[in-house]
């Protein structure tokens, strides 16, 4: 199986505070990477490091390896944008822009230049099509974002990041903040994304990481605890700890 | 229990009707106000103005002639260029201290280390509390000599600076730090998450602040400009102490002495009486208009621009 990401002793510090600890965590192409853990154990740190989103945040340091592709993501020769065109993310909460569905997904795009009318058009029908919008919103591409509804709402952040056309869809506990039919219409969605995108997702739910997740991290303190195939971590953890966590024993 | 409860929803009706009654105590000065000016304004119109005659509204809305010389008649006061002039110079003075305004507010909030911002910060805020007049001094001390040479390099004739420009310089430095005040606090609103998303699919921090931040931040913006708009319109001594207070216009050129409603309207207003004081009650009554009427439609461009996706 090919790595498109990788890490080796990877680990993060904000400030004094030490939220990673000698990650060392392969993502496989094609494949639905979960990670689980309890709050705070830094599963959006560690989804963060991978689209250099860190770099935003004040006094954070990176020790360790993270390779992309084989190509190191991090230093300072390192374009971080064309890192994101690849690696695009998703967030807890929808957050589409303040604009159309149409400028929501072409907003990527024209970021890179791309001016004409009718590619970008093609781009979007293709980007919400995937995202299994498209039927929803053919029809009102210049209404505002905002009107949709918060399942529609997190699949339009979904067609603006595929519209990119990434290899990577980072995805930070995509559907905490849905109802139960929007959840499942997203995690349907990932399971046919996963056909073109390798996807990485932070997930609370321990039945979502098992329903729709091939293979699955569990974080503790900053550590890896357990990582290997979903079915089996869930079927028997190696990890004492794991087993707990899984069992909903803490959390 | 129940005696409290009575005694407290009592209370609740008793501030409940003062609130009211002083709502609409303020609400009546503004209509009294209103009502002075357009009583007292609407005299030259219908009276005879001792022996002079009454004035044509048509006339004093569209002549380009304001009292040339000193003998008061009823046919000497036109405000049309008065009335194009006010416009010209607050679309001017928006045209040039908005994006001043916004860039800065921008600048501040988001791209200056934190001491610089905070000390930019209270340098705004000390600008937005000075008096006009002092703007005025500035004008005539800093500005006016500049303007006058700059104009006369330039083979311009200028009445001593006064001018277009400098009126506009004037009203810009008055208006930027109220542009920019409000501007900040909006653009410090705007949700993180918005920018972060725009970061992630690759725009750069640039585009990101110019395309998503600006755009999340506009009804406040737009806010700010309202308000700079309502200042320009309205300001009357710093105006009058660097147009020129010309008699006839409208001065579309930037070196021409010029003459807003505020600076005509000021303009010996102490030592006069008769029509030439009257009259200046009917530029009271313009001056409201202008001011409501401008205000209605940029609160309607508001309520269209920040509605379209907002
Ligand atoms: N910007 C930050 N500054 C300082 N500490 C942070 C920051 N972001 C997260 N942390 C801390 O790092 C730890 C991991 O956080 P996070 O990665 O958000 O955890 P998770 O996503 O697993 O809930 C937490 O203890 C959190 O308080
Ligand atoms: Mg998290």
């Amino acid at each position: 199986m090919e790595k498109v990401i990788e890490t080796q002793e990877l680990s993060l510090n904000y400030g004094d505070f030490n939220a990673l600890a000698n990650v060392n965590l392969p993502i496989y192409r094609n494949k639905v990477t979960a990670l689980i853990g309890p709050s705070g154990c830094g599963k959006s740190t560690f989804l963060r490091c991978l689209n250099r989103m860190n770099d935003l945040i004040d006094n954070v340091k990176v020790e360790g390896i993270i390779r992309f592709n084989g190509e190191p993501v991090q230093g300072v020769g390192v374009d971080v944008i064309e890192l994101r065109k690849k690696v695009g993310m998703v967030f807890q909460k929808p957050n589409p822009f303040p604009m159309s569905i149409f400028d929501n997904v072409a907003y990527g795009p024209r970021q890179q230049g791309v001016k004409n009318k009718d590619k970008l058009k093609e781009i979007v029908e293709k980007a919400l099509k995937q995202a299994a919008l498209y039927g929803e919103v053919k029809d009102r591409m210049n209404e505002s974002a905002t009107r949709l509804s918060g399942g529609q709402q997190q699949r339009l952040c979904i067609a603006r990041a595929l519209a990119m056309e990434p290899e990577v869809l980072l995805m930070d506990e995509p559907t905490s903040a849905l109802d139960p039919m929007a959840t499942q219409r997203i995690e349907e969605l990932i399971e046919e994304l996963k056909k073109d995108y390798t996807i990485v997702i932070v997930t609370h739910s321990m039945q979502q990481a098992a329903r729709i997740s091939d293979n699955t991290a569990f974080f503790l303190l900053g550590e890896i605890i357990e990582f290997g195939l979903t079915s089996e971590i869930f079927a028997n953890p190696r990890d004492k700890r794991t087993e707990d966590y899984i069992t909903g024993r803490f959390g | 229990m129940k005696g409290t409860r009575t005694s407290l929803s009592q209370i609740d009706t008793i501030i409940g009707s003062l609130l009211m009654i002083l709502a609409l105590v303020a609400s009546s000065f503004i209509v009294i106000i209103a009502a002075f000016i357009t009583i007292r304004g609407i005299l030259p119109f219908i009276t005879d103005n001792s022996g002079l005659g009454s004035v044509n509204v048509l006339q004093f809305l569209t002549n380009t002639v304001w009292l040339r010389g000193t003998t008061f008649l009823s046919t000497a006061y036109g405000a049309g260029f008065i009335i194009i002039n006010t416009l010209y110079i607050a679309f001017l003075t928006v045209l040039l201290s908005f994006p001043i305004g916004v860039l800065t507010a921008l600048f501040i909030a988001k791209v200056a280390p934190r001491p610089i911002a905070a000390t930019m910060r209270t340098i705004i805020e000390l600008l937005a509390s000075i008096p006009s007049i002092v703007f005025g001094l500035v004008g005539v001390g800093l500005f006016l000599p500049v303007i006058y040479n700059i104009a006369r390099a330039m083979g311009y004739s200028s009445g001593g600076g006064s001018s277009v420009i400098a009126t506009v310089f004037v009203l810009s430095l008055m208006s930027i730090p109220t542009i920019t005040a409000v501007a900040e606090v909006s653009i410090r609103q705007v949700d993180e998450s918005l920018e972060q998303a725009s970061l992630a699919l690759g725009a750069s921090p640039t585009q990101t602040r110019f395309k998503i931040t600006l755009l999340a931040a506009k009804s406040g913006i737009f806010s700010g400009a309202i308000l700079a708009v309502g200042r320009s319109l309205g300001e009357a001594t710093a105006v009058a102490l660097v147009s020129g207070n010309a008699r006839s216009g409208p001065s579309f050129g930037l070196f021409e002495t010029t003459a807003t409603i505020t600076s005509t309207l000021l303009q010996g207003l102490k030592e006069t009486n008769g029509i030439d004081y009257d009259i200046r009650f009917s530029l009271g009554i313009l001056l409201m208009v202008v001011i409501l009427t401008t205000n209605l439609a940029l609160n309607f461009i508001k309520r269209k621009v920040g509605n379209v996706h907002g």
